[in-house]
């Protein structure tokens, strides 16, 4: 990985501002090692859990960045696996993104980095990609959405420009609850808070628009979203996970048995970071057989795709998600998650069991659609 | 051609002179530290040796590195050169199990290799608090052990036989499949314990042992280590030897608390007490423990069944580190941690270490191996406070030098590493040195192998900020 920086950047010294004691929580015992998903990939200490804190202790006491520096720090997917096995209690992503925010507002960052900063504050969207949000609306669906409702279905970029029949679902199941749409969605933050940049600017128009819609409740399919919408946004309204929703809802639905059976992969940014392991649990077990998979809930290994790592390190990123696709139980017929990015990486690692969003499998179970 | 360069032609891209790399090398779990020049991540014997040969042609110190989850520094290239991290090196080469051994290479990590041997009815018993990180080679280079040591012995009651990386890049092996052998000095144990100051060891024949098919869990508090040390006495007395016999002070109980309300635990200090068998034999043994214990004890009870007994023993083992829930602003440091004493002794030892943790006005917790003497005791300080790493040093000294005048060793299966070489010189006699250093020097002529270690020589300088 290049460095998108200028000579001076590299070369200066800088103090950041990680918080000391967080990172001497750490006492290098190296139960990370065992879990690690980029480490166990990559094998070199630098890119893992302990060796990134070693890494962030060293920039605090003076350590110039350079290449090597970045890509310890960037190669973790945030999955925060080591954080949940710590047994001192540390909680390194938050060091790894506080690491990196430090170093980006210096103006040190990849060419990844600097190449979703720019894409992301560009368009409002991940891809860069220019074409209209609600596109997989028709121009009446978009003129009929109401102003006021009491609940919002936040669709995320991944939905919206290249999964738009999920969107297209989750919505046609959402809306009989009174649900709308934003007019002028545009990307959560998640990638840019993830990868140490700003991202006020989006975070504003997002909850400009939440607040005139009068919004109590925010509703999302995608993981990254949900925790950017619960933890980086003001605590101003309530925010569901879809599958929390269906859950909630499940009665309502009119669902028939699919008699297949299918594994779940948790996302980490729904599983672990926010807890959400049982409803998604509950609504396939209403249509389906479940088989887990063999690491799950807390310990399920992450996708490879968060943290920028899809971005930043493609090669590694399918790496990851290879080894996830070893965890799946034989026999399934389809693998469902809750993240259109775990999905994407999923599929893209060349899965041969299908590999679908929750709301794809509750939509075959719908009795009348 | 460069060091570096001729590292290239032998492992390729495996080599590291980044400064970022070295720095995330440059310790383990203690607090000794040593920037090493190279990481070498070798995956074969064949590059071992021509690493071994090619360091010795240059004379640069070499430093065998497992998982570096050692708490004494002996993974840390205290001297600089290049640090081998054989984690790399990491196949079950054989499950040779009607001959009851496995061939591994060192990089095996211990719970992998007891995941592979589960389904077939055999373990791999030596067990650290560190079973799911730390490898095979780094067991057997600190002849490392764990708590069901006190029934199946540490691991150099398994090491039949070791592939050996000499100072000059030579391999020899030093066993055999043989389960006994009377022939010739027994190379295999010099080298078991030996902390990567002989040879790098690049393959290991181990035996195994048979999986209990029932265990047990006796947990008895009391109220103080003498109460305790007298149960343990009257238990081995009647003839039972537990597969573990583990000591937990009140701090440990209210730190395993913290980590897991759940767990079911006695007040006050307690023994566990494992008994492992067929069914009907442990539940005896259990009864007969809790019979025993119960005159004595404040509280006995006996684990309800498997998953309550491993939860127990799974927070056990990660105790070590977990102070920090208790009180955020703490964190364990691991200095004075490994020290042991003749069993009958472990009393007055916990004596002592009351009596410095309050000298020192340090808390400790106090937890281990009470079947053989092994006691962890865990200083935790807040780090950011200078004074309290002053009063940590003295403290560690104390215990260091408490355990040797009480009979004991300043290591008991962490090794001596660089953070405990000054006490070397206090543990054994100029003779016993004399004949360390003899065999040194006959190995390892040029000193190239992890110098700086086992405090045989006049150490050379090193940031320990330890011991």
């Amino acid at each position: 990985m290049t460095l998108a920086l200028t000579k001076t950047a590299i070369e200066m010294k800088t103090k950041t501002k990680i918080d000391p004691r967080a990172i001497e929580m750490c006492v290098r015992c190296g139960t990370c090692r065992s879990v690690c998903p980029a480490f166990e990939v990559l094998g070199w200490e630098s890119r893992n859990t302990r060796g990134r804190i070693m890494v962030a202790k060293a920039l605090r006491e003076g350590l110039a960045p350079d290449s090597d520096v970045l890509d310890s720090l960037n190669t973790c997917t945030t999955c925060g696996i080591c954080a949940a096995k710590c047994p001192a209690g540390a909680n390194p992503p938050v060091i790894v993104q506080e690491a990196r925010r430090s170093l980006v507002a210096k103006g040190v960052m990849t060419e990844a980095q600097a190449g979703l900063s720019g894409k992301v504050n560009a368009s409002g969207n991940t891809f860069g990609e220019k074409a209209e949000r609600l596109g997989w609306l028709s121009d009446a669906e978009v003129a009929g959405l109401k102003e006021r409702a009491d609940r919002v279905y936040f669709v995320g970029c991944l939905d919206s420009y290249r999964y738009p029949e999920v969107a297209k679902k989750t919505f046609n199941l959402l809306k009989r609850f009174d649900v709308t749409l934003l007019p002028d969605e545009v990307c959560c933050g998640s990638p840019l808070i993830r990868t140490g940049s700003e991202a006020r600017g989006l975070v504003d128009r997002n909850l400009e628009q939440i607040k005139r819609i009068g919004a109590k409740t925010v509703i999302t399919g995608c993981a990254g979203c949900y925790s950017t919408l619960k933890k980086d946004y003001p605590p101003d309204f309530k925010v569901l996970s879809v599958p929390e929703f269906l859950a909630e809802h499940i009665s309502e639905l009119d669902l028939k048995p699919l008699e297949i059976s299918v594994t779940y992969h948790d996302p980490c940014h729904l599983g672990r970071h926010n807890g959400i392991f049982d409803p998604p649990r509950e609504v396939i077990k209403s249509i389906s057989d479940l088989v887990e998979m063999r690491a799950s809930r807390e310990n399920a290994r992450c996708c490879g795709g968060g943290g920028g790592v899809r971005a930043g390190y493609p090669d590694l990123s399918l790496k990851i998600a290879k080894r996830r696709l070893l965890d799946v139980p034989s026999g399934v017929d389809a693998i469902v998650s809750c993240c259109p990015l775990c999905i994407r990486n999923l599929r893209d690692a060349g899965s041969e069991i299908e590999v679908v969003d929750l709301v794809d499998l509750v939509g075959r179970a719908i009795r009348s659609p | 051609m460069d060091l570096i360069d001729k590292l290239r032609e032998i492992v390729g891209e495996r080599v590291s002179a980044a400064p970022t790399e070295r720095l995330c090398y440059s310790s383990d779990a203690s607090q000794v530290k040593g920037m090493p020049d190279y990481v070498v991540r070798p995956i074969s014997t064949e590059e071992v040796s021509k690493v071994v040969a090619l360091a010795a042609d240059f004379s640069v110190p070499v430093t065998a590195r497992g998982a570096g989850t050692g708490l004494a520094g002996g993974a840390v290239a205290v001297c600089g050169g290049i640090v081998l991290d054989m984690s790399g090196m990491n196949r079950i080469l054989e499950m040779d199990l009607a001959n009851l051994q496995v061939i591994v290479e060192p990089g095996v990590v211990q719970a992998r290799l007891n995941e592979a041997l589960k389904p077939h009815g055999f373990f791999f018993p030596p067990d650290p608090g560190s079973s799911a990180i730390c490898t095979i080679g780094g067991l057997i280079a600190n002849n490392g052990s764990g708590m069901r040591c006190v029934k199946y012995g540490t691991t150099k009651s398994y090491v039949l036989d070791l592939e050996v990386v000499l100072a000059d890049g030579r391999v020899i092996r030093t066993g055999s499949r043989m389960l006994k052998s009377a022939a010739g000095y027994d190379l295999t144990r010099l080298f078991i314990g030996s902390e990567g100051t002989l040879g790098i060891i690049t393959k290991a024949g181990l035996r195994v042992m048979p999986l209990p098919k029932a265990r047990r869990l006796v947990m008895a508090s009391f109220e103080d280590a003498e109460a305790a040390g007298r149960a343990v006495a009257k238990t081995f007395a009647s003839g039972i030897v537990p597969s573990a016999c583990e000591i937990l002070d009140r701090t440990t109980i209210a730190v395993l608390r913290r980590c897991d309300p759940n767990l079911v635990l006695p007040e006050g200090d307690v023994i566990l007490f494992e008994v492992d068998g067929t069914k009907g034999s442990t539940k005896e043994s259990a009864e007969e423990i809790a019979r025993i214990c119960s005159p004595i004890a404040a509280e006995v009870m006996i684990a309800s069944g498997e998953k309550e007994m491993e939860e127990i023993w799974e927070a056990r083992r990660l105790v070590g580190a977990a102070v920090s829930r208790l009180d955020p602003t703490k964190s364990r440091i691991y200095v004075g941690e490994d020290v042991g004493v003749p069993i009958k002794m472990i009393p007055a030892l916990i004596r002592e270490i009351g009596e410095i943790s309050e000298r020192f006005d340090l808390p400790a917790m106090k937890y281990g191996h009470i079947g053989d003497g092994n006691l962890h005791v865990a200083l935790f300080i807040d780090v950011l406070d200078e004074d309290e790493w002053t009063r940590l040093e003295a403290a560690a000294d104390a215990i260091h030098r408490a355990a040797i005048r009480l009979g004991g060793t300043v290591s008991s299966e962490h090794g001596i590493g660089a953070a405990r070489a000054g006490y070397m010189k206090m543990q054994w006699d100029e003779g016993t040195l004399s004949v360390m250093r003899s065999i040194k020097k006959a190995l390892d002529p040029k000193g190239i192998l992890n110098p700086g270690k086992l405090g045989l020589f006049e150490s050379p300088s090193s940031s320990s900020g330890g011991d």
